[in-house]
């Protein structure tokens, strides 16, 4: 399976919310990472068929999606940003209710909707009604809707938003699981996640896809460019306002600026391991 | 048909479902019906003549029993109607003057009477009697002379020709309306005709303008309520979420439709059967209006205008939910749904007559109690009597929007 995004692009009037972007996925983890407007859900919701794109296309296994219609949505899996419920709906008739416009037979869907509900961790509070639960627990239904189809091409966007770290660590074994043989597209803020999960990270700036690759290839892109500098906290400031700090720690009355430059900032800076957030906070400066 | 059950059990949990349908019976079944029958217009009124008795039920049974021993309308029933009548006004008067003050069940006995009815006939058939010098519209029964009210159906016949030609009703128009009326059968069966009078003339018309309210409210978030729960994403890249969704939201709006208007005419007909009973089905509408020329009883008449509302109904559906699947916001549907209908029933009596039809022809805002009028429309050189379009029409245009709301719904979708 493959899924072909040929120079997409989507004007809102004059801004330009995805610009031209291009990519071949085949099946794996696939992390998208961009700052907020970075044109992630527009691009999300083209890939799909959701929002007509201004040119360019998408093609999935060489056939235009638009066209393959009904077709398309069977293999399709969609966690929306903004994941809308009826509240007065139990989980459990929620998930039954988007398995019949998933077109499953009823029979198959009750069996589903019990396995995704164990899976997402939800099963004693199946028949609750929906306006009752936090915020992480409409998310894991919107995970589970999402799974009811066995999809082939997953997108999910912001997954992971209102997760507790346990539910987030479920949340990533069960998608290291599911991936295997298909496409799975997920965006977040939250760089571990996907660092701990994708198979190739795709960097979004201002419309654009500005780096793909896996996590080690594009760590390698920040290597050099992150140093460590201890300074007094007079000095951290001063230094806060005029170099890219990525993080700030505390270490008896001396602070640690972890500091992303092309260049040794500074006489007593020492080098380190670039991580996947140091590069994506060095791509957001540049 | 799984996403069908589904839809329309959507539609029912919501708490503005139940509560619309809940207001909507309340109106149409415990104001509209049952306090109407027990008390606002049935009850007996009090001998001050200001408000009514809550005694709806009793008053109903007397009436009909004081009409009953006339049993068919013709010139001697007529006058002996009018001739008790006047009895009862003398004797009235002759208590007054014995006693200081009017026996109780005279009093009674004259507000038994279909007074307002017969009047009306007497207004219609013999205009020459009425005298300048006697104002109101109750007392020409009191004062004509019986033996006057002679030629009843050939009098009635000169009036519906007459009607015709003030009407400017003319050619082989008049021709085609005279046709219909030469159905009417004669002599008319005579019963207590108020009550079918205001079922005909209010109650089941008046169903229409009620319902228009309660689907518009329900309907119009069919379609855009999604939008606003922030569910349209999800909808859309379901397999069925495109035409198929749509296609079990369409049926679902018209079944609620359907549900609506048979629990709110189911309360109003067991009402009708529990306080009026059955007597007088058989009467032909010219009871109530004398000149109306539709060949029709009570009971049929009565069919049409639920039929008629129900079309209506249906039709306006259409309307809403086509509204609904062109806005993603449910308060613009709501708000263009019911300017689709109040607008034009508020305005239809002060437009031209052409405008008026054609606002009759749109759904809910015509009305049932047009088998009364003789009214047409001409359709590629031929005259229709306005009631079997106005039945149609509206219904029709309900059906014609389903399509567009299909495809505006897939459209949607696609931003």
């Amino acid at each position: 399976m493959e899924l072909s995004v040929d120079r997409l692009t989507k004007h809102y009037g004059s801004k330009i919310a995805v610009d031209c972007v291009s990519a071949v996925l085949k099946p794996g983890v696939y992390g998208l990472l961009g700052e907020n407007g970075a044109g992630k859900t527009t691009l999300m919701r083209m890939l799909c068929a959701i929002l007509e794109s201004t040119s360019g296309e998408v093609f999935l296994d060489g056939r235009e999606i638009v066209s393959m219609g009904a077709e398309y949505r069977d293999i399709l899996g969609y966690l929306p940003q903004d994941f809308g419920y009826y509240p007065n709906y139990t989980a459990r008739e929620f998930l039954l209710y988007m398995a019949a416009l998933k077109g499953i037979p009823r029979d198959m869907a009750k069996k589903r909707a019990g396995e995704l509900l164990e899976v997402v961790g939800l099963n004693d509070v199946g028949t609750k009604k929906m306006k009752t639960f936090s915020g992480g627990m409409k998310q894991r239904v919107g995970i589970a809707q999402a799974l009811l189809n066995h999809p082939k091409l997953l997108i999910l966007d912001e997954p992971t938003a209102g997760l507790d770290p346990k539910e987030r660590v479920r949340f990533r074994n069960l998608i290291s699981d599911y991936a295997d043989g298909r496409i799975v597209i997920l965006s977040t803020h939250i760089v571990s996640d996907i660092e701990a999960i994708a198979d190739e990270v795709l960097l979004m700036k201002k419309g654009k896809l500005v780096s793909q690759g896996t996590v080690s290839e594009l760590t390698k892109e920040a290597a050099g460019k992150v140093w460590e500098l201890t300074v007094s906290p007079a000095e951290a400031k001063s230094w806060q306002e005029r170099a890219s700090v990525a993080n700030l720690r505390h270490e008896g009355d001396q602070v640690v600026l972890r500091i992303l430059a092309d260049e040794k900032p500074a006489e007593g800076a020492v080098p380190c391991e670039a991580t996947l957030e140091d590069l994506y906070l060095y791509s957001m400066q540049a | 048909m799984e996403l069908f059950n589904l839809e329309h059990k959507k539609l029912w949990r919501k708490n503005s479902t139940r509560i619309c349908v809940l207001l909507c019976l309340l109106y149409c079944v415990g104001l509209g019906s049952f306090l109407v029958y027990q008390w606002t217009i049935y009850g007996s009124t009090k001998e001050n003549h200001m408000g009514h008795n809550f005694d709806g039920y009793e008053n109903i049974r007397n009436c009909q029993a004081y009409s009953r021993k006339y049993e068919v309308l013709t010139d001697e029933t007529l006058q002996e109607w009018v001739r008790d009548f006047q009895g009862l006004y003398v004797q009235l008067d002759e208590e007054r003057k014995l006693q200081g003050k009017e026996n109780l069940e005279t009093v009674h006995k004259v507000n038994h009477a279909d007074l307002y009815t017969v009047n009306g006939w007497i207004r219609t058939l013999y205009p020459e009697l009425e005298r300048a010098d006697m104002l109101g519209v109750s007392v020409m029964c009191g004062y004509v002379e019986p033996e006057q009210l002679t030629g009843i159906y050939e009098r009635r016949e000169k009036a519906v020709d007459t009607f015709l030609e003030i009407s400017g009703q003319t050619g082989a128009e008049r021709d085609y309306l005279l046709q219909i009326n030469d159905s009417v059968k004669e002599p008319f069966c005579w019963s207590w005709a108020e009550g079918w009078s205001n079922i005909l003339g209010d109650t089941v018309s008046g169903l229409g303008t009620v319902l228009a309210l309660f689907l518009a409210v329900v309907l119009s978030a069919l379609f855009a309520g999604e939008w606003h729960d922030s569910t349209g994403p999800l909808l859309l890249t379901t397999k069925n979420g495109w035409k198929k969704l749509a296609a079990a939201k369409i049926l679902t709006g018209m079944a609620f439709t359907l549900e609506l208007f048979t629990m709110a005419a189911a309360g109003m007909v067991v009402l009708q059967i529990v306080f009026l009973g059955t007597e007088g089905w058989d009467m032909p509408i010219q009871m109530v209006k004398m000149i109306a020329i539709a060949p029709m009883n009570m009971l049929q008449a009565e069919i049409y205008e639920y039929a008629f509302t129900l079309l209506g109904a249906l039709g306006f559906a259409g309307v809403v939910m086509l509204f609904s699947a062109l806005c993603k916001n449910h308060v613009l549907a709501l708000l263009m749904s019911l300017a689709v209908a109040y607008g034009p029933m508020t305005l239809r009596n002060r437009v031209p007559m052409v405008l008026e039809k054609v606002f009759d022809l749109m759904p809910l805002v015509g009305s049932g109690a047009d088998i009364y009028r003789t009214n047409t429309f001409r359709l590629f050189g031929h005259y229709i009597w306005s009631p079997y379009l106005i039945i149609w029409v509206p219904f029709v245009i309900g059906i014609l929007c389903l399509s567009p709301a299909v495809k505006g719904w897939a459209r949607r979708m696609r931003g």
